[in-house]
């Protein structure tokens, strides 16, 4: 798994390539939570280069949801790949998040 | 890891291939357990997003067994059985680890902005995917047998 960060005037988009399954969704837990203790609450994530996407994985996604929103942000997500996209939905975590066709849009919606 | 091509019992001969494979429990080898269920899912002529959601059942499984069968316990392995013939694919997943019936547990909903419950996504997720799921005690071995004979099109 790789993550590139990128930051915006008002949101920091962080891009997920590869696998995220339990051996690694502690990495992004570990760079989502630095960025946060930044001070950083609105986030865009890019998952156009998500290969696998297991429950582990989403378990980040959700409790980075649940810290930002109650300090106000939100996390966004962007340029689903259709493996990201069918992992979530069969989660059952689509109707938690806010989702962008492309980056950019996700990043004006803030 | 052990590496096995089991051959197939004569009434199942012509048209099933089985392999068969184990092992350390650990997180680190779901990259290899999705490997034999490509394969075999490519053996079934299953499409790449039926072959992909076969892959996340399984690996689904087998992180039940990593974390809640061996709860983290060094040592453990888990054996993934594939039996793959033209549309149907059944993986079967072995473990000596205690008792543990994924199929025991009530299926979660789809969460909400008020219910943003996290546990129990991944057994939600083999039960989408696949068509039959069976647990079986079998002496000291848990037995989970996945199998998967439609396409998959969507959650």
């Amino acid at each position: 798994m790789e993550i590139k960060t990128q930051p915006y005037e008002r949101v920091t988009v962080v891009a997920v390539e590869g696998r995220v399954d339990s051996a690694s969704a502690g990495d992004l837990e570990a760079e989502l939570k630095r960025l946060i203790e930044e001070g950083k609450a609105s986030f865009v994530l890019d998952l156009s280069g998500v290969e696998f996407l297991s429950s582990s994985g989403l378990r980040v996604l959700v409790t980075t949801l649940k810290t930002v929103r109650k300090a106000g942000g939100d996390l966004r997500l962007a340029a689903m790949s259709q493996r990201a996209s069918d992992a979530i939905e069969l989660a059952g975590l689509d109707p938690l998040f806010k989702t962008y066709e492309d980056r950019e849009a996700a990043v004006a919606s803030f | 890891m052990r590496t096995a091509k089991q051959p197939s019992p004569p009434s199942e001969a012509a048209t099933a291939e089985v392999s068969r494979q184990t092992f350390p429990a650990e997180s680190e080898q779901l990259r290899q357990v999705c490997e034999s269920v490509r394969e075999a899912a490519s053996l079934c002529g299953f499409d790449e997003r039926t072959s992909y959601a076969c892959q996340l059942a399984t690996c689904e499984a087998v992180e039940n067994v990593i974390q809640h069968g061996y709860r983290g316990a060094a040592g453990g392995q888990v054996t993934v059985e594939t039996r793959a013939r033209p549309g149907d694919l059944v993986v079967e997943i072995v473990d000596d680890a205690p008792p543990f019936d994924p199929t025991s547990y009530p299926l979660v909903s789809d969460a909400s902005p008020d219910d943003m419950q996290v546990g129990g996504r991944g057994i939600l997720m083999i039960h989408r995917v696949m068509d039959d799921v069976h647990y079986e005690r079998r002496g000291n071995k848990n037995h989970l047998r996945l199998t998967k004979n439609r396409a998959f099109t969507g959650a």
